[in-house]
């Protein structure tokens, strides 16, 4: 066991977890976060993606003690049914969400993109969520959230 | 769930060489993107040593010419070097079209090398660099070039005790220099084929052209015996024409014939035009 010592989502967090553990199951499972999910494993679909230091990772293919003295963001950073950040309310107007599988992953993906880029291209946004994999949409209505969104919101971590 | 092994977490290069030679049957993580998958698909070790804590193996620095580069850089971190872009821009490019966002996030250009993809997209920027690959173990350092360095697809120079610690590559200021590749889709893909030049000319001449080619032949390859001979001659037609057949040719000899060729040469044969006429 190791222990490890990160920063959930804005809070300090110190937990016990196995040598062979990802975070993808540090979270899930010890932390109860089940926003992220395990689809792949194998770090083709993004569905694990959170952000660590902001920047997109796979949680399937990342072991747990490598977030120590990091900062992990799952979306449940961003907002939830009470307070929803644009980027969420984006993914509603504009049918971005089907399933709902890939969304958690698109959105951070998407917000890693908007702190780093307030005005992308539509080539940025889809570059940006080209290591997220949807089965529903077909991509347009995410493209067209994230293009939206990027117009009202300002994100800063 | 991964297979189970016991990990530790060396701070610095001296801990981390130390676990490698006492530890049996040790695995180095860097960025997971390789070596998780293989767990998933069955393989395991008995002891992880994981090193990205080790922060001194992240920088990126410059001595005369020379770039050495932290192994653990990851792909995005090289993409988004100044230094690394001013001398070396073809390997800017291609570690910016690695796999996605997330994926060169964590990957790194230690881990890419050590895993030996033929199809790797740092490999024929990292050739025309001369690269030397550093490697570094209890008993001492020792350098390798990268032609060296790789024996066969997924296949390394490396022994078990050994820790791929730097590489260091030729800045190349003054040249034209490029990387382009192939793919099945715009992004999130695997090089079908790429290549990698830098050219210098001058008054209508080649002055010196270093050329890499892959997902051609089973390594990318440098046709060093052909960039020789193109010193010195005018750039025109009749120069590139002989010169491109005379690199196919070669690829052929390297590879034998491969079904995949009726495809491929056509390809090979276009992009080598376009970065000779430049």
């Amino acid at each position: 066991m190791k222990k490890i010592d990160f920063t959930l989502n804005g809070k300090p967090t110190l937990i016990e977890v196995e040598d062979n553990e990802t975070l993808l199951q540090t979270l899930r499972e010890r932390l109860d976060i089940k926003s992220i999910k395990e689809g792949c494993s194998i770090g083709e679909c993004g569905a694990c993606t959170v952000l660590i230091d902001n920047e997109p990772h796979y949680a399937c293919l990342t072991l747990a003690s490598k977030a120590s003295g990091h900062d992990v963001k799952t979306v449940e950073f961003l907002g939830d049914a009470k307070l929803l950040h644009p980027l969420q309310e984006a993914f509603i107007t504009y049918g971005a969400v089907q399933c709902g599988y890939c969304t958690p992953g698109m959105l951070l993906s998407a917000y890693s993109l908007l702190l780093k880029n307030q005005h992308p291209t539509d080539p940025d946004i889809k570059e940006a969520i080209s290591g997220n994999l949807c089965r529903c949409t077909g991509y347009i209505q995410i493209v067209e959230a994230i293009r939206n969104a990027a117009g009202i919101c300002k994100c800063n971590s | 769930m991964l297979p189970e092994f016991a990990s530790v977490i060396p701070e610095s290069k001296e801990n981390a060489l130390a676990y490698l030679s006492s530890l049996e049957n040790a695995k180095i993580f860097a960025g997971g993107t390789d070596l998780l998958v293989k767990m998933r698909r069955g393989e395991s070790c008995r002891h992880i040593v994981d090193i990205t804590k080790i922060h001194d193996m992240k920088d990126v620095s410059e001595h005369d010419g020379l770039i050495t580069i932290g192994a653990v850089s990851t792909h995005n971190e090289i993409s988004v070097n100044s230094l690394i872009n001013a001398q070396a821009p073809s390997l800017t490019r291609a570690c910016g079209l690695v796999g996605s966002p997330a994926i060169r996030n964590m990957g790194t250009i230690g881990g890419n090398l050590v895993n030996a993809s033929p199809a790797a997209d740092s490999l024929a920027p990292l050739l025309i660099h001369d690269t030397m690959v550093v490697l570094e173990s209890k008993n001492g350092v020792r350098k390798m070039k990268l032609e060296d360095f790789i024996l066969a697809p997924y296949k390394t120079a490396i022994q078990p005790y050994e820790l791929l610690t730097f590489i260091e590559i030729k800045g190349l200021p003054g040249y034209r220099e490029g990387y382009k590749r192939v793919t099945k889709r715009a992004t999130w893909a695997i090089s079908r084929l790429s290549i990698a030049w830098a050219i210098q000319e001058k008054d209508g001449l080649y002055k010196d052209i270093k050329l890499a080619i892959g997902s051609c032949t089973p390594m990318p390859f440098r046709p060093r015996r052909i960039e020789e001979s193109l010193k010195g001659l005018a750039k025109n037609e009749e120069t590139i024409q002989a010169a491109v057949e005379e690199i196919i040719y070669e690829i052929k000899r390297i590879s034998g014939i491969r079904p995949s060729f009726a495809y491929k040469i056509p390809v090979v044969k276009a992009l080598l035009e376009e970065v000779l006429k430049g």
